[in-house]
């Protein structure tokens, strides 16, 4: 799958010294990094290092503090609310969680987008969210309700929901997350398989190691809001950085104290 | 407008350029016409460069209309990219897929 | 960080919390006006920019925010319309006024109770089921998931509850009237030994468009209030089941508070 790389088409998404902040808390810190055209981009690190906030970032549910994120080469900050409109018709993203709205069906969850933003034949519409449900393994739940699901099918669903506009970049926070390891096997090998025949543009936010090795074309590893390097899967399996050989063994470092610090951690706010 | 031509007891939709959201509602009353006249069709996709699956939804809306009314539909000249969106649904097992309308008469002969 | 000193200087504190209430207090305020403006837009001018409102959408918030509440409104309409008339006729027989007890009756349901027992009933219900609601998809990520689809969460999920509250509060407003005149009149009937032609009579006489028109612009007010607050603490839950609790609790009360201030502002200007 490195192999690809080297001939990397144009940049789909660009990170350029990305800082944000939670209240005063900075979360990440000069994140700068590309997805390009057909790539599987993982955002890998350990839980809290600021993945999904990086999304969220790139998905412009917020506005960067300092620095800029770019999709199909605009800045997204600076979009007006028609041309965002366009710019998000070319994404599809599966939240962690699945996000699927409750009080509508499967079938209705995955419509969504194309009763929004089309004026297709309602057949064509039910036809395509059938297609979609078909490539995510889960014909003939169209009629359930996302309460009647597994954690993997509502996964699956809101795949084939982030799917249905046929999208040019796929986000997709944690897919195996909370998964058995079959079931997020499974949902690697789809992963793959849309790639391979769509050519879609896929960032994925893990923190299974696994997963990451079996998808990536290359990796993002994020380490307490910073990034620690960003190279191919065997560039990060041989990495002599001793942050990120620590990631890979899954020991958890001593972390150094530094004193001063730790302190006002403990003591912030008492009176 | 998509062209249609009237070959061999067929008619053949020429689908070409991206057939996305914006015109596959096109390309879907083309190929209903064809068949409403009880024609058997063939779309031809090689001139296809993108297919969405708005488009490739059209398809099956014309490929099931046709098994309804007893007609014939294939699809001829399927390129690697619309084969791939075909394939990830499984749909290349559904379709009767020609490289050419030549095919289909050489293979219906010997049929 | 830097502000080691200040810490421990207990005035100063004080002043900074109640400045950040302050300020919080006035941000909420700004973002339900917005969300107010926004789902104006969304209904004026929605189906214009091919992006409606959904009706299903609006005819189930009527039906949960509306139909649904009037078991609880005949029920508190009727009671405070019969507690009106005993306190009115054992309060005014001492002075002998008891006829004025069913004019009094007549212009204080219209003009204030009829609407406020609405108000109230409607606050306490969907006051807080809308939020839960909202709250629930916020922490979710559902409203995340609209904003990336590129629907707009106010469209979608605010302006349903605006139209709904607009056309059900003036129905929900009508029917607590006239109940509670209903009930006032049980009372009456037998206490003061008059017919119901003649109880309602009374009533009529001294009602005019002005006090039902009154009572039907509060209750659209109220109507607004009640979206706004509700929606906007759901939006604003955070903290898993505890924060939705926290939300939801809040949002109530809010909009209890926010209508009966609003209602006494109103009546200060209009019984003048
Ligand atoms: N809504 C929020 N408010 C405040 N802090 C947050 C919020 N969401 C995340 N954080 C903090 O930001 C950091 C990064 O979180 P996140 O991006 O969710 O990490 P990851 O996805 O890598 O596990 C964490 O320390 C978390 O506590
Ligand atoms: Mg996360």
């Amino acid at each position: 799958m490195s192999v690809n790389t080297q001939q990397q088409g144009s940049p789909v998404v660009e990170v350029r010294n990305l800082v944000t902040y939670y209240g005063t808390r900075k979360i990440l810190d000069d994140i700068s990094m590309n997805v390009c055209e057909g790539e599987i981009m993982v955002i890998m690190g350990g839980s809290g290092s600021g993945k999904s906030t990086l999304l969220r970032y790139m998905l412009g549910l917020h506005r960067p503090d300092e620095g800029e994120v770019r999709l199909f080469g605009r800045d997204i900050s600076r979009l007006g609310g028609r041309e965002w409109q366009e710019v998000r018709r070319r994404i599809g993203v599966a939240f962690q969680g699945g996000a699927l709205f409750n009080s509508m069906t499967v079938g209705e969850n995955v419509r969504l987008p194309l009763r929004e933003h089309t004026r297709l034949d309602e057949n064509t519409m039910r036809i395509m969210s059938r297609m979609k449900l078909e490539v995510v393994n889960l014909s003939g739940f169209e009629h359930l309700m996302p309460a009647q699901l597994s954690g993997g099918m509502v996964k699956r669903a809101a795949l084939a929901r982030a799917l249905v506009m046929d999208p040019e970049i796929l986000f997709f926070d944690e897919p195996s997350a909370g998964l058995d390891p079959v079931v997020a096997a499974d949902l690697d090998k789809l992963i793959l398989r849309i790639r391979d025949a769509t050519r879609v543009a896929i960032v994925v936010v893990t923190h299974e190691l696994e997963s990451a090795f079996e998808i990536a074309d290359r990796i993002t590893v994020l380490d307490r809001g910073r990034i620690l390097m960003i190279g191919t899967v065997d560039e990060v399996r041989n990495s002599d950085n001793a942050r990120v050989r620590n990631l890979l063994s899954r020991t958890s470092e001593d972390i150094e104290v530094d004193a001063e610090d730790y302190l006002q951690r403990l003591t912030e706010g008492a009176d | 407008m998509y062209p249609v031509e009237e070959k061999q007891g067929f008619s053949v939709v020429c689908l070409h350029g991206e057939v996305d959201l914006s015109n596959s509602p096109e390309a879907r009353r083309t190929i209903l016409n064809c068949l409403k006249k009880l024609r058997h069709v063939m779309v031809d996709l090689s001139a296809v460069e993108y297919i969405d699956s708005s488009g490739v939804a059209s398809l099956v809306e014309g490929f099931q209309y046709a098994r309804s009314n007893n007609l014939e539909f294939g699809l001829i000249g399927v390129s690697e990219a619309a084969m791939g969106v075909l394939r990830l649904a499984r749909l290349d097992q559904v379709f009767h897929i020609y490289p050419s309308l030549d095919d289909r008469l050489g293979n219906g002969s010997r049929g | 960080m830097a502000a080691g000193v200040e810490r421990h200087n207990g005035p100063q504190r004080l002043i900074e919390g109640v400045g950040r209430r302050f300020v919080a207090g006035v941000e909420e305020f700004g973002y339900g006006g917005t969300l107010l403006v926004e789902s104006l837009f969304w209904l004026l001018l929605g189906r214009w920019f091919r992006q409606p409102v959904r009706l299903p959408a609006v005819a189930e918030e009527m039906m949960s925010i509306g139909v649904r509440a009037i078991p609880v409104l005949v029920i508190l309409a009727f009671a405070n319309g019969a507690m009106m008339a005993m306190q009115g006729i054992y309060t005014l027989r001492d002075f002998g006024a008891e006829s004025h007890v069913v004019p009094g009756i007549a212009m204080s349901v219209v003009r204030e109770f009829g609407v406020l027992i609405a108000g109230i009933v409607v606050a306490g219900r969907s006051g807080s089921a809308i939020a839960a609601r909202i709250g629930t998809m916020q922490m979710a990520q559902e409203v995340d998931a609209l904003r990336v689809m590129g629907i707009s969460p106010v469209r979608y999920l605010v302006a349903p509850v605006l139209a709904a509250m607009l056309l059900m509060m003036p129905a929900l407003t009508v029917l607590a009237n006239c109940l509670a005149i209903v009930g006032g009149g049980v009372f009456s009937v037998m206490e003061l030994h008059i017919g119901w032609v003649t109880y309602f009579d009374r009533v009529l006489a001294v009602l005019s468009s002005d006090d039902i028109a009154q009572g039907m612009i509060k209750s659209l007010v109220f109507g607004v209030l009640i979206t706004l607050v509700a929606t906007a603490n759901g939006f604003s839950a955070s903290g898993g089941a505890e924060g939705l609790g926290r939300a939801t609790t809040r949002s109530v009360v809010l909009c209890i508070s926010a209508i009966v201030v609003a209602d006494m502002i109103f009546t200060f200007f209009l019984s003048r």
